[in-house]
C-alpha cells in the first residue's frame, strides 16, 4: 500500500524500488518510499523490519542491491558526502565514537565537518538535555550518549533529521524536554524529519505521515489524516461463520468476535467499507477512529496469542 | 491515496541548493588537531623517556664516556613507530561498518587518506625532533654528524664461514653523505604507508595474521613437493628464500631501516682466534635510496587500495 509518486522533485526523499539483502534475509523489498519535504514522517515496524538499513542507504553507507535513494533530489550513491551534509542523523546503536574524547572535545571535533555548526545553539542543546560537558565520552550511560548523539545530530541544523529509535534509552523526562527541543527546532527552521520509533504516541503531535515498514517492505504509507481517516475499527453484527470477504481480506487487517458480533479493523475509505460489508451480509453498527499509533501498528502482524 | 507534499513552498527548501561542504584542509587540521589529542598520553610518555635518556647521555658527556657518532641504527625506532601509528589511529575507529567517520560528509576515501596525511604529519613532526635530538647530542658530545667510518672488510664474504686469515682482511673508510639524515624519515614513511594500508584494508587483522603465520609452512611443504617431484632442487627452499630476500635483501626492509648495517656487521673469528668485527661489505646509501623508493611506492599503492575500500558506494 505505498503510493509512488512521479513528482519526485517535491519530495525530501524518495527510493526507487529500493532492495537490500543481507545473506538469505531480505532487509529492504521494493521500498518506495516518500517524505514530503518539511514534513515529519514516521516510520513504524517491528525490530528488523529493515528501518535502520533504509536509514543507512539514504546515508549511503550501505549500498542497495537494487534501485534508488534520492535525498533533496541527490542520488545518495552519488553525491553521498553532499546528501550527508544536509543530514543529521542518530543512529539506532548507542554508542558515541572516541571514547577518550570529551564531550565538549567530541562537539568541536564533530563541528569542523560541518561549515553550517552553530556553537552557540550546540551549547544550548548540550546545556538543554545535560550533556556534560568535561565528561568524557567513554564514561557515558547509554542515554547520555543517546543525548549527546542528538546534539551532534541538531547542532549544525541540517535540512534532513533521520532519526533511528532516538528515544530508546532516554529516561521520560528527558524523552520530553527532547521532544520539546525537537518541536522548537522544527518551528526555527521548516526541518524534513524521518523518525522511526517504537513509541509512536510520544510523536503524535508531531507526525505528519507515517509509513509502515513490514519485513522489509512498506506495507503503508499515508499522511497522519489519511491514515487516520481510513483505517477504523467497524462494529459488526454477522451470521455465524461469515468471515470479512476476500476482497476485503487484504486490508482487513484486525478482528476479534464473540458470536453474532465481530470488531474488526479495516483501511479503506468509510463509505465505500461499509457498502461492501453489507453487500457481503454484515450489517454495520458502527465505525470509530484510531489513536496514530493504533492505526499504524494496525498494519503489522499481531502478536501470537 | 497519493501524498502530497505538506509544505509545498517550505521557508527553506533545498532542492537544487548546494550544500556546505567542509574544505580539505579544515578536514586534514581537524585530523591533526584530533590525532594530537589521541596520542597525547603515549607522546606525553616519549617526551618523559627523552628528557631521562638526555639526563643519562648528558651525565656520560660530562664524564668523557660518550663519543656519539649519527649512524643508522637508531633509525629503526621511527621506521617501528611509523608501523605502530597507524594501529593507533586506526583501531579506534569503525573501520568497517556504519562508523562515525563514515557518516560525515567527506568522500569517504579521500577522507581515509586526509586522516592517514593527517598521521603522517604528526609522524615526521616527532620524527625531526628525533633526528635533531641524535644531531645535538652527536655535536655535544664531540662525534660527527656525517662521521668517517673506518671499516674492516673481507675481500671475499664467502670466507666467513670459517677462521678468516688476517691477511685476507682490509680496513676501508666510509663516509656516509648528508642523505643518511634522510634514512629515519624514509623508513618512518614507508612503514607509515604499509602500516596505514594494512589497518585500512583488512577488517579481520587477527584472522589474515594467523593465515601468514601457517602460509609459510604450507608453502615451503608444497614448494619441497614439487621439487621433489620434479627433480629441481631449486625449488625447495623457495619460500623461504623469499621472506630473507624481503627483509635482508639488497632492498628489504632491513636495507630500509638500517642500511643494512645489521646483516652487513658480522663477528669472526681470525686463525689467530681473535674474534671482531667485519663487515661483509660497505652500507649503500644508493641502495637505500631504492630501498626506500620501492617501498613507498609499495606502501602509497597500498594505501590507495586500502582506501579504495572506504569509497563510495556508487552506482553505474
Amino acid at each position: 500500500m505505498t503510493h509512488p509518486d512521479s513528482d519526485v522533485g517535491e519530495f525530501a526523499v524518495a527510493t526507487h524500488g529500493l532492495s537490500k539483502r543481507y545473506g538469505r534475509k531480505l532487509a529492504l523489498d521494493e521500498v518506495e518510499l516518500r517524505v514530503p519535504e518539511g514534513s515529519v514522517y514516521v516510520l513504524v515496524g517491528v525490530n528488523g523490519a529493515g528501518k535502520s538499513t533504509l536509514f543507512k542507504t539514504l546515508m549511503n553507507l550501505e549500498r542497495p542491491d537494487t534501485g534508488a535513494a534520492e535525498v533533496f533530489g541527490l542520488d545518495t550513491g552519488g553525491s553521498g558526502p553532499e546528501v550527508r551534509a544536509q543530514i543529521g542523523y542518530v543512529p539506532e546503536r548507542q554508542e558515541a565514537p572516541y571514547r577518550y574524547m570529551s564531550c565538549a572535545r567530541l562537539l568541536r571535533h564533530a563541528a569542523a565537518f560541518y561549515p553550517a555548526w552553530d556553537h552557540a545553539y550546540a551549547d544550548h542543546l548540550a546545556r538543554a538535555l545535560g550533556v556534560p560537558p568535561e565528561q568524557r565520552v567513554g564514561g557515558l550511560s547509554k542515554g547520555e550518549t543517546r543525548r549527546l548523539q542528538l546534539v551532534m545530530a541538531l547542532a549544525h541544523r541540517p535540512a534532513l533529521l533521520l532519526f533511528d529509535e532516538p528515544m530508546d534509552g532516554l529516561d521520560p523526562l528527558v524523552r520530553r524536554r527532547a521532544l520539546a527541543l525537537l518541536a522548537e527546532h522544527l518551528a526555527d527552521a521548516p526541518t524534513t524529519v524521518v523518525i522511526s520509533t517504537h513509541h509512536v504516541q510520544e510523536l503524535e503531535s508531531l507526525a505528519d505521515h507515517v509509513g509502515v515498514l513490514r519485513g522489509g517492505r512498506l506495507v503503508a504509507q499515508m499522511s497522519r489524516d489519511d491514515l487516520q481517516r481510513t483505517v477504523r475499527t467497524y462494529e459488526l453484527e454477522a451470521p455465524e461463520g461469515w468471515e470479512v470477504p476476500k476482497d476485503l481480506h487484504a486490508t482487513a487487517l484486525r478482528r476479534s468476535s464473540t458470536g453474532r458480533d465481530m470488531r474488526c479493523t479495516l483501511v479503506g475509505e468509510e463509505r465505500d467499507i461499509t457498502g461492501r460489508l453489507l453487500a457481503a451480509g454484515a450489517r454495520v453498527r458502527g465505525s470509530s477512529t484510531l489513536a496514530l499509533e493504533d492505526a499504524a501498528l494496525a498494519f503489522l502482524p499481531e502478536e501470537p496469542s | 491515496m497519493t501524498i502530497a507534499p505538506t509544505i509545498q513552498t517550505a521557508e527553506r527548501s533545498v532542492h537544487g541548493v548546494r550544500p556546505q561542504m567542509p574544505r580539505p584542509r579544515d578536514v586534514l587540521r581537524e585530523h591533526l588537531h584530533a590525532i594530537g589529542y589521541a596520542l597525547r598520553v603515549p607522546m606525553l610518555i616519549a617526551v618523559a623517556l627523552g628528557v631521562l635518556a638526555t639526563i643519562i647521555l648528558a651525565i656520560q658527556i660530562g664524564s668523557g664516556d660518550l663519543d656519539y657518532n649519527f649512524l643508522t641504527q637508531p633509525s629503526v625506532l621511527p621506521g617501528v613507530i611509523g608501523a605502530l601509528l597507524p594501529v593507533a589511529m586506526w583501531l579506534r575507529e569503525e573501520r568497517f561498518g556504519p562508523g562515525f567517520l563514515w557518516t560525515l560528509p567527506v568522500d569517504r576515501r579521500r577522507h581515509a587518506l586526509l586522516k592517514t596525511l593527517a598521521g603522517w604529519l604528526w609522524l615526521m613532526g616527532g620524527v625531526t625532533l628525533f633526528v635533531l635530538s641524535l644531531l645535538v647530542l652527536a655535536l655535544v658530545s664531540g662525534g660527527g654528524v656525517l662521521p668517517v667510518q673506518t671499516m674492516t672488510t673481507l675481500t671475499d664474504a664467502l670466507r666467513l664461514s670459517g677462521p678468516v686469515n688476517p691477511a685476507a682482511l682490509q680496513t676501508v673508510q666510509w663516509t656516509p653523505g648528508a642523505l643518511i639524515w634522510a634514512v629515519p624519515f624514509g623508513s618512518a614513511t614507508a612503514l607509515y604507508l604499509l602500516a596505514s594500508a594494512i589497518v585500512l584494508g583488512i577488517r579481520y587483522l587477527l584472522r589474515w595474521a594467523i593465515v601468514l603465520v601457517f602460509l609459510l609452512p604450507i608453502a615451503t611443504g608444497a614448494t619441497h613437493l614439487i621439487s621433489r617431484l620434479s627433480g629441481n632442487e631449486w625449488l625447495a627452499d623457495m619460500p623461504a628464500r623469499a621472506l630473507v630476500q624481503l627483509v635482508e635483501g639488497r632492498f628489504g626492509l632491513e636495507a630500509l631501516l638500517t642500511l643494512r648495517t645489521w646483516s652487513l656487521d658480522n663477528r669472526a673469528t681470525l686463525t689467530t682466534g681473535e674474534r671482531i668485527h667485519v663487515w661483509s661489505s660497505i652500507p649503500d646509501l644508493a641502495d637505500w635510496r631504492t630501498a626506500a623508493l620501492l617501498w613507498t611506492v609499495a606502501g602509497l599503492l597500498a594505501l590507495w587500495a586500502a582506501a579504495s575500500r572506504h569509497r563510495e558506494e556508487r552506482r553505474a
